[in-house]
């Protein structure tokens, strides 16, 4: 079943499988850049990025999504987080180039994570739409 | 959407010292940090053996009258044990913080509010970052390495030692 008219999605990998986030949610796609770690308890969280004088938190869901064997994380996927009324970049490390895209989604059929709010059907592939929130409220709560 | 973007605090320039603690750099300001000295008069504490959430600390230090209470800031971050060689004493405070090693102090002109995504007890530690040198750096919020509550219990507990000590 058809979810909404066509809409813009950007394509990520992770390992052999690809994710999308709608993408009014992204930002940039980033270089490899340093991650920089200091002491902390969220869940998730790798560290942060320093780009252009604004500290951008890096939020590694690739564990939640493919599990351990996810190979090294290359780029940085900016997208915006929502905090209540409030806006902030977050970069998803993913391990190679993304691809915006143009299509209808479509309902998740059978079971699938709450975060996964529909699917795109592509050549050979059907792509999971990500709710960035979803997830990693969902991982946080594990 | 346009992201609102959290202003960073922008202000008269702040003096910081410069620490690291388990290969982590930190910062503190100057202000807070009456005296930076060698672990030399430490004197090993043994409350934090009977009541685990005082464990970090390990030490007091008496001076000019008053005792402090010596916080590992490896236990307080929850980093490995790591290799502390100086002591910061904290002003106006009850606690000084065990620490591997100073570096320098340095002045900061913006305090960046520690990113929301961050959302445990990272909050009451930092009270933001520093960008130096294109590096960010937490700024530690003095005022959390032990608090009031904490304080009076480390007191009933040295107070109840010497009363066992005495008699």
């Amino acid at each position: 079943m058809m979810l909404d008219d066509q809409k813009s999605f950007v394509l990520f990998p992770l390992g052999r499988k690809r994710f999308a986030l709608p993408a009014e949610k992204v930002t940039e796609l980033a270089k490899p850049d340093r991650l920089q770690t200091f002491p902390h308890r969220t869940p998730l969280l790798a560290g942060v990025l320093v780009r252009r004088g604004r500290i951008v938190p890096v939020c590694d869901v690739a564990h939640a999504l493919v599990g351990p064997d996810a190979p090294p994380r290359k780029f940085y996927l900016i997208a915006n987080r929502q905090f209540e009324s409030r806006n902030e970049w977050t970069a998803i490390p993913v391990t190679g180039e993304c691809e915006l895209t143009s299509i209808q989604p479509q309902r998740p059929a059978g079971k699938l994570p709450a975060y996964v709010t529909g699917v795109l059907s592509l050549d050979n592939e059907i792509v999971e739409i990500l709710a960035l929130e979803e997830l990693i409220a969902t991982e946080v709560a594990i | 959407m346009r992201q609102k973007r959290v202003q960073p605090r922008r202000g008269a320039s702040e003096n910081v010292i410069l620490f690291t603690v388990g290969g982590f750099r930190f910062a503190i300001a100057a202000g807070a940090v009456s005296e930076i000295r060698s672990m030399e008069g430490l004197q090993r504490f043994f409350g934090g053996t009977r009541h685990k959430a005082m464990a970090k600390v390990l030490y007091t230090l008496d001076r000019n009258g008053a005792t402090h209470f010596v916080v590992s800031a490896a236990q307080h971050f929850r980093l490995p044990p790591s290799r502390p060689t100086r002591v910061l004493i904290l002003r106006h405070a009850a606690a000084a913080l065990l620490v591997d090693s100073t570096d320098r102090m340095t002045e900061i002109s913006v305090l960046h509010a520690l990113p929301l995504a961050f959302n445990r007890e990272e909050r009451d530690w930092y009270r933001g970052l520093a960008i130096l040198n294109a590096e960010a750096v937490p700024v530690v919020n003095p005022s959390a390495f032990l608090s009031r509550g904490e304080v009076a219990v480390l007191r009933a507990i040295t107070e109840q030692m010497q009363g066992v000590a005495v008699g």
